[in-house]
């Protein structure tokens, strides 16, 4: 939140035994999910499972500077890492819940296009601030030439700074980073989705139209916690700021995803089972 | 964070607010099962003073954590803490009478794993993760389930479905004119959600104290009542809303002075229309 | 032919409303320096620099928004399910919601203020009886027309989820474009006028922000004024655009090719962006020209 702020000790590498015992922990919730529930349910706690890991491994792509980005102190967009991730994806959710009637893939593709278009037009308006409104051009702090388009970096940044703006890597990620939260988002929301609409009525014994916006709502507000929780994890993991794929906080991903994954499954199984025990 | 803030300074220990906060709001939440006793719903009220019982220990588990630097933002911890409350919360609303309960544990369950997830896995290594997030969860569960109470009367599934709708003179029971068929929960969400963070977001500083992030706990809790009582007009009963807002409308004006007084206490000076002050130096 | 007619035109309208609300978002959020500017705010006091800018720290812009939104689209459906008509339940709605972020205002300057009194910053009165009021009607504006735009949304063009739930989708989103567009104008051009133009604040220079205007001592009325020139439209455009552009090609194509037709619109326009973007990133590094940068800088 601030440009003195300290950063915690988050160390770089996979803390091997923790992870192992997170696998486990995935294993007996998948084991656990199996037992109670039908085999339609223990397919849709895996898509959840998968939609969570896309959320965690997505928001590693999003440019976020924080705080020294609005001063031009850093690269990146300049808000936080969780919400703005969760403005992308929910706005991809929007669009792939439209698209739910329409099959499984076309709904996630959507949401993914969805997630994709609203992070193009926020990272396009923000290299315009930049550019028409205060004259910077994009410098990357974090690389001498941009993976992309080899573009060299260091003497574009101003003195003080480590860097401004949205190199085109930078763009890449954060379009990259919409897609994978769009579409994550989207299968959390269809996955469950099936799952009520199948459990409801019969719970309820009413007809299938009836209760259809209780499922609705369910489905889209545990798409949305889960989505929030997912974000809020990759958003610890990379302390708070990020540059794109190019950065090397980057290759911490894999231990987020074995987060991701067992966070995901905990509380997509606790979800499935509000209906189907 | 701007300013690094001392672990705990002072002011009552973490332990007993946190005790205070989980009998407080456990038993305000089982005080509106005396609608079900007596047959309707005046007892609402209640729901809302168990929510803000866990508001007001939220705000403190806030402040233990984020004292550590998390190295993102405050309202996170909010965010996370409803995504997995409000998991826990629905499932429980199904156990009926047992639903505190039950929420409790499994909230606690949830929290308990996410937080070994952020402590070990993603090796964050804060002392008090595990626990926080254990407690965060448990309050955010809490705190839905407080408001969903009050809004609905009570904390059973059934209720929070089934709501009513009159067409023609007619009440018809409608799924869709219901807590979770309107999605007001969504809302609730979110009231919860910022009311948990900002005491600590708005109160940080080195001259924290802890007396007054509590009396701004306690308003924010009373201010996410008042609309929750507008929109529970839509669900229970006209007396019932209207005792829940007069509830609300009291307890906010009077922790919003008592704040304003302790504001003006710990401020360095208290100006109306005044200059910046020449400090020597500047 | 009639329905699609009607679809584009309740495109545009929300399209429009969406402009709108970006606009009065960020210049409402410029004016309480809420977001990441905010941090500046906080830290000048401590650097020596005390100063009467409006400290509005209620929470990120995204979760803040979020929760107006859904105060909004929630009081309203309740009042839309008690058979109240749907503009008087919104205004109603949006009303109540200004007044909760109102008092979500005035507790966080009075809050943040109050931490600060070891550097001698004070509580100004009347900073909180002026400028809360502004932020107000800016939020009710930003407030109002995203509802209206999620009540379009739902109730015109079909879309499956409650009033609610939209306004929390649309309330994240537009705090997260806002706060992204606008919050770097504001933070750079305005809070740190008096540096160097068309180059980044010097980390050395954090927390010396400007706080003395033309005449007299600056206060957050001046810096609305200045970022509702460019930050505040260019949020506009931008959460207009997102709106606009992610509606009109579902309206619009989904019929074609069972749903893929909206995809490929969607893949072909966010290349059309990248393809913008890039343009404006070559343009400045060829106009700009690098900064001469001494060598030995990367060490510090």
């Amino acid at each position: 939140m601030s440009a003195i702020g300290a950063k915690p000790a988050g160390g770089a590498g996979l803390d091997t035994t923790s992870a192992l015992v997170g696998i486990i922990i995935l294993i007996v919730i998948l084991g656990a999910m199996y037992m109670l529930g039908s085999s339609v349910a223990l397919m849709a706690l895996i898509g959840v499972i998968i939609g969570g890991i896309l959320i965690g491994f997505g928001v590693h792509f999003v440019p976020v500077g924080g705080a020294p980005a609005a001063m031009g102190q850093a690269p990146g967009i300049a808000t936080g890492v969780a919400m703005l991730a969760a403005g992308a994806g929910l706005a991809g959710l929007f669009g792939g819940a439209w698209a739910a009637e329409q099959g499984l893939a076309v709904a996630v593709i959507t949401g993914g296009i969805g997630g994709g278009l609203m992070m193009a037009i926020t990272c396009f308006m923000v290299n315009f601030i930049y550019v028409f409104g205060m004259g910077i051009p994009a410098a990357s702090g974090k690389v001498l030439k941009d993976p992309i388009t080899g573009d060299s970096q260091p003497e574009f940044k101003s003195q003080g700074t480590e860097g401004h703006g949205l190199p085109f890597i930078s763009y890449v990620g954060g379009v990259i980073g919409g897609i994978f939260g769009g579409a994550g988002g989207t299968l959390i929301y269809i996955m469950l989705l099936d799952v009520y609409k199948e459990s409801l009525p019969e719970m309820f014994g009413a007809q299938a139209a009836q209760v259809l916006p209780i499922a609705i709502t369910l489905a889209g507000l545990f798409a949305i916690g889960i989505f929030l929780v997912n974000a809020v994890l990759a958003a610890y993991n990379i302390t708070g700021t990020i540059e794109g794929p190019h950065d090397p906080k980057f290759k911490r991903f894999p231990r987020d995803i074995i987060a991701s994954a067992v966070a995901s499954a905990v509380c997509g199984i606790v979800a499935i089972l509000l209906v189907a025990m | 964070m701007s300013v690094k803030i001392e672990v705990i300074e002072g002011g009552m220990p973490h332990t007993n607010i946190m005790i205070g906060g989980l009998v407080v709001s456990v038993i305000c939440i089982y005080l509106t099962y005396l609608n079900v006793l007596t047959g309707t719903q005046l007892f609402a009220f209640f729901g809302g003073l168990g929510a803000i019982a866990a508001i007001v220990w939220g705000s403190h588990t806030i402040k233990h954590l984020c004292s550590y630097g998390i190295g993102t933002g405050v309202p996170s911890a909010g965010m996370m803490a409803f995504g997995s409350g409000l998991i826990a919360m629905l499932f429980a609303t199904r156990y009926g009478v047992a639903a505190p309960i039950v929420a409790i544990i499994l909230a606690a369950v949830i929290g308990a794993i996410l937080g070994y997830v952020a402590n070990n896995i993603l090796s964050m290594h804060i002392p008090v993760m595990i626990q926080s997030l254990v407690e965060m969860a448990v309050i955010g569960a809490l705190t839905l389930m407080g408001f969903a109470a009050m809004m609905t009367g009570s904390f059973e599934l059934s209720s929070m479905t089934v709501g009513q709708v009159t067409i023609l003179g007619l009440s018809l029971p409608s799924y869709q004119a219901s807590l979770l068929g309107g999605a007001l929960l969504a809302t609730v969400f979110m009231l919860g959600g910022i009311a948990i963070q900002h005491p600590f977001n708005a109160c940080l500083g080195p001259n924290w104290t802890q007396d007054r992030m509590l009396m701004l706990a306690a308003e924010c809790g009373f201010l996410s009542m008042i609309p929750a009582a507008v929109m529970s007009m839509a669900l229970v009963s006209m007396p019932a809303a209207l005792i829940s807002l007069i509830v609300s409308l009291v307890g906010w004006y009077y922790t919003y002075a008592n704040y304003i007084v302790l504001s003006k206490r710990d401020a360095a000076e208290w100006l109306d229309a005044k200059p910046i002050p020449e400090l020597e130096g500047h | 032919m009639e329905s699609i007619v009607f679809g584009i035109g309740i495109t545009a309208l929300a399209g429009a409303l969406a402009t709108v609300a970006g606009a009065a978002e960020d210049t409402e959020s410029n004016i309480g320096s809420q977001g990441d500017p905010n941090s500046q705010v906080q830290l000048a006091p401590q650097m020596g620099y005390i100063h009467r800018i409006f400290n509005k720290a209620v929470a990120g812009e995204p979760p803040a928004y979020g929760l107006w939104i859904a105060l909004g689209a929630g009081i309203a459906w309740a009042f839309m399910a008690m058979q109240i008509n749907p503009i008087l339940a919104i205004v109603l709605g949006c009303g109540l919601a200004t007044f909760i972020q109102g008092v979500y205002a005035t507790t966080a300057y009075l809050g943040r203020t109050a931490s600060l009194a070891k550097f001698g910053q004070p509580v100004y009165v009347d900073i909180l009886k002026s400028v809360t009021t502004v932020t107000m009607a800016h939020a009710f504006v930003a407030i109002f027309t995203t509802v209206t735009m999620c009540h379009l949304i739902n109730a015109a063009l079909g879309h499956p989820f409650p009033l609610p739930l939209l306004g929390l989708i649309w309330g994240i989103a537009l705090g997260a474009a806002g706060s992204a567009t606008g919050n770097p104008f504001y933070g750079k051009e305005r809070q740190y006028q008096s540096q160097k133009f068309g180059a980044g604040v010097p980390i050395a220079a954090s927390g010396n922000i400007v706080r003395y205007a033309e005449a007299g001592e600056r206060n957050s009325l001046d810096n609305g004024w200045y970022t509702a020139k460019l930050g505040g439209p260019a949020s506009g455009v931008c959460f207009g655009l997102i709106v606009f552009l992610e509606l009109w090609r579902t309206v619009l194509f989904e019929p074609v090719a069972a749903g893929w037709g909206a995809i490929v619109v969607g893949i072909i326009m966010i290349l059309v962006f990248a393809v913008i973007d890039r343009y404006i990133e070559v343009w400045a590094r060829k106009t700009y020209g690098p900064y001469t940068t001494p060598e030995k800088e990367a060490s510090s």
